[in-house]
């Protein structure tokens, strides 16, 4: 049976929050594209920026789903999301960006194990900020620290080329952006009637 | 504001390479030239990179765009990495004293309070080689990667992760991800236009960093609640489907040529080699054996 939900007292939600279903698949793929979609739109309509904070909103993508679908869906949003994002521009692919934007959206998804996917009260969406913001500090520094080995920088040089820029403007980007998608998603649901 | 994958269609040997063999090269290349800063080993990889990317036959308006990017980017990174570090050598590189050529007065990191403190940017022939093998290193891995996707047809991407061991499931995804592309890419167009209609001006943006990013809310927020909630119906449709229930047969099906099959060889027997060479050069420290541990700069450059 493909179906992996079922009705319980926390409401529509799959069995396990590891369980890979037609839902997973269909979100995963949705997600990746709506991340590199922005992205791409974005860099096409050169968003204005102050200082050294470029806005670059789609982050919030692989940290909506990833705490709303769970942590494979946040994985494989932040992951090919990225390459998709990367190949549209042209740019090729570069395999260890690909990976610190997966492992962002799995630990924003692991904040499912305290939620449930449900972001109903202020306690669990402020938990899903925690687990974004810690999902971005580790993915993004994966990617920048990896650039020691890959292209010879130096700790310093990778922490102020790469690691600050990058993680402080995912960090207001995603920070700011997540709970207003979060309470969002909620009047949605609601309005559907799946609140 | 439509959406154009770079896929450029034309029969050159690049384009007819497995997407799995052109993937297996870049990744290859890039952890064997990881493990070296020996000028003439990463010259060799830069010209081989060149000569794959020239087999592509792009044409330079059709990547200028991504070249001029990729060389401001490599340049700032290079540069910035020289200063930051005060023109030191990357640890892991078997070398004796510098041979400084010049240096200028300039500031750099200290060990003690108040951390930050005048100290020599120093020029010398290590640095200076450092400094080039950097940029041909990366350039080698822009060759090889930009070559990607204005050669690769997007739609054959799913099924060479398929190959590359990925499950169906998640093979399947990223083929559905491609495909959403364009839909998503027109929605986030057509909301654009909607709140331009409004009044928005996405261009002119007020505020400070934290007013900016919440005012783009309008333009982000209705098109990802919207696909959420119309890929409801997509996931109707699977199920109703059966989708995943049985083993999943694919359109697109890459069948691997002589060619693919000895570039993938020579890609993965290349990265072990290097990875051999590099552990052998940690036991014998002087000779050949011991090249990738060292810059390779020849006596005669040295003052």
């Amino acid at each position: 049976m493909a179906v992996t939900e079922k009705n319980t007292d926390r409401g529509l939600l799959s069995t396990s929050i590891w369980a890979v279903g037609v839902r997973q698949i269909v979100y995963m793929a949705l997600g990746a594209a709506l991340y590199g979609g922005l992205s791409w739109v974005t860099n096409v309509i050169q968003l204005p920026s102050a200082g050294n904070v470029s806005l670059r909103p789609a982050i919030v993508i692989p940290l909506f789903f990833g705490a709303v679908f769970g942590p494979w869906v946040g994985l494989f949003s932040g992951g090919i999301g990225n390459l998709l994002g990367d190949y549209v521009s042209g740019y090729g692919v570069f395999w260890n960006w690909d990976v610190g934007n997966a492992l962002l959206g799995f630990i924003a998804g692991l904040a499912m194990l305290r939620t449930w996917g449900r972001y109903t009260s202020t306690r669990n969406i402020i938990i899903a900020e925690i687990f974004a913001a810690v999902g971005i500090i580790v993915g993004i520094g994966f990617s920048s620290y990896t650039e020691i080995w890959l292209s010879k920088l130096t700790f310093v040089s990778a922490t102020i080329g790469y690691f600050l820029p990058a993680a402080g403007s995912d960090l207001i980007n995603g920070l700011i952006l997540l709970p207003i998608l979060l309470i969002a998603y909620n009047a949605a649901r609601a309005r559907l009637g799946r609140g | 504001m439509l959406i154009n994958f770079p896929y450029i269609q034309r029969d050159t040997p690049i384009h007819r390479l497995d997407p799995r063999a052109k993937f297996l090269l870049l990744l290859g290349y890039g952890f064997a030239a990881a493990q070296t800063s020996n000028i003439w080993i990463i010259l060799a990889g830069l010209i081989g990179a060149i000569w794959y990317y020239s087999q592509a036959h792009l044409k330079w308006v059709e990547t200028k765009r991504v070249w001029i990017f990729i060389t401001i980017l490599n340049l700032m990174i290079i540069i910035s990495n020289y200063f930051l570090s005060g023109g030191a050598v990357v640890k892991g590189v078997d070398m004796g004293p510098q041979h400084i050529l010049f240096s200028l007065p300039f500031i750099g990191f200290k060990p003690t309070s108040p951390y930050i403190g005048p100290a020599p940017l120093i020029f010398s022939v290590e640095s200076i080689t450092f400094m080039l093998t950097q940029a041909m290193r990366n350039f080698s891995i822009a060759f090889l990667a930009i070559a990607i996707p204005y050669t690769t047809d997007p739609s054959h991407i799913g099924a060479a992760f398929k190959g590359m061991g990925l499950s169906d499931k998640f093979a399947y995804a990223i083929d559905l991800a491609f495909r959403f592309l364009p839909t998503v890419s027109r929605d986030f167009s057509t909301t654009l236009d909607a709140q331009r209609a409004r009044g928005f001006e996405i261009d002119k943006l007020r505020g400070g960093i934290f007013g900016k990013i919440a005012r783009l809310a309008p333009m982000v927020v209705p098109v990802v609640i919207g696909s959420v909630v119309g890929a409801e119906d997509i996931i109707s449709a699977m199920e109703l489907r059966c989708f995943g229930v049985g083993k999943r047969t694919w359109l697109v099906e890459l069948r691997t040529t002589r060619r693919d099959r000895i570039l993938i060889t020579l890609s993965i027997a290349g990265f072990l080699l290097i990875t051999a060479w590099n552990i052998a050069g940690n036991y014998y420290h002087s000779g050949l054996l011991h090249a990738l541990q060292t810059q390779g700069i020849p006596n005669f450059l040295l003052p």
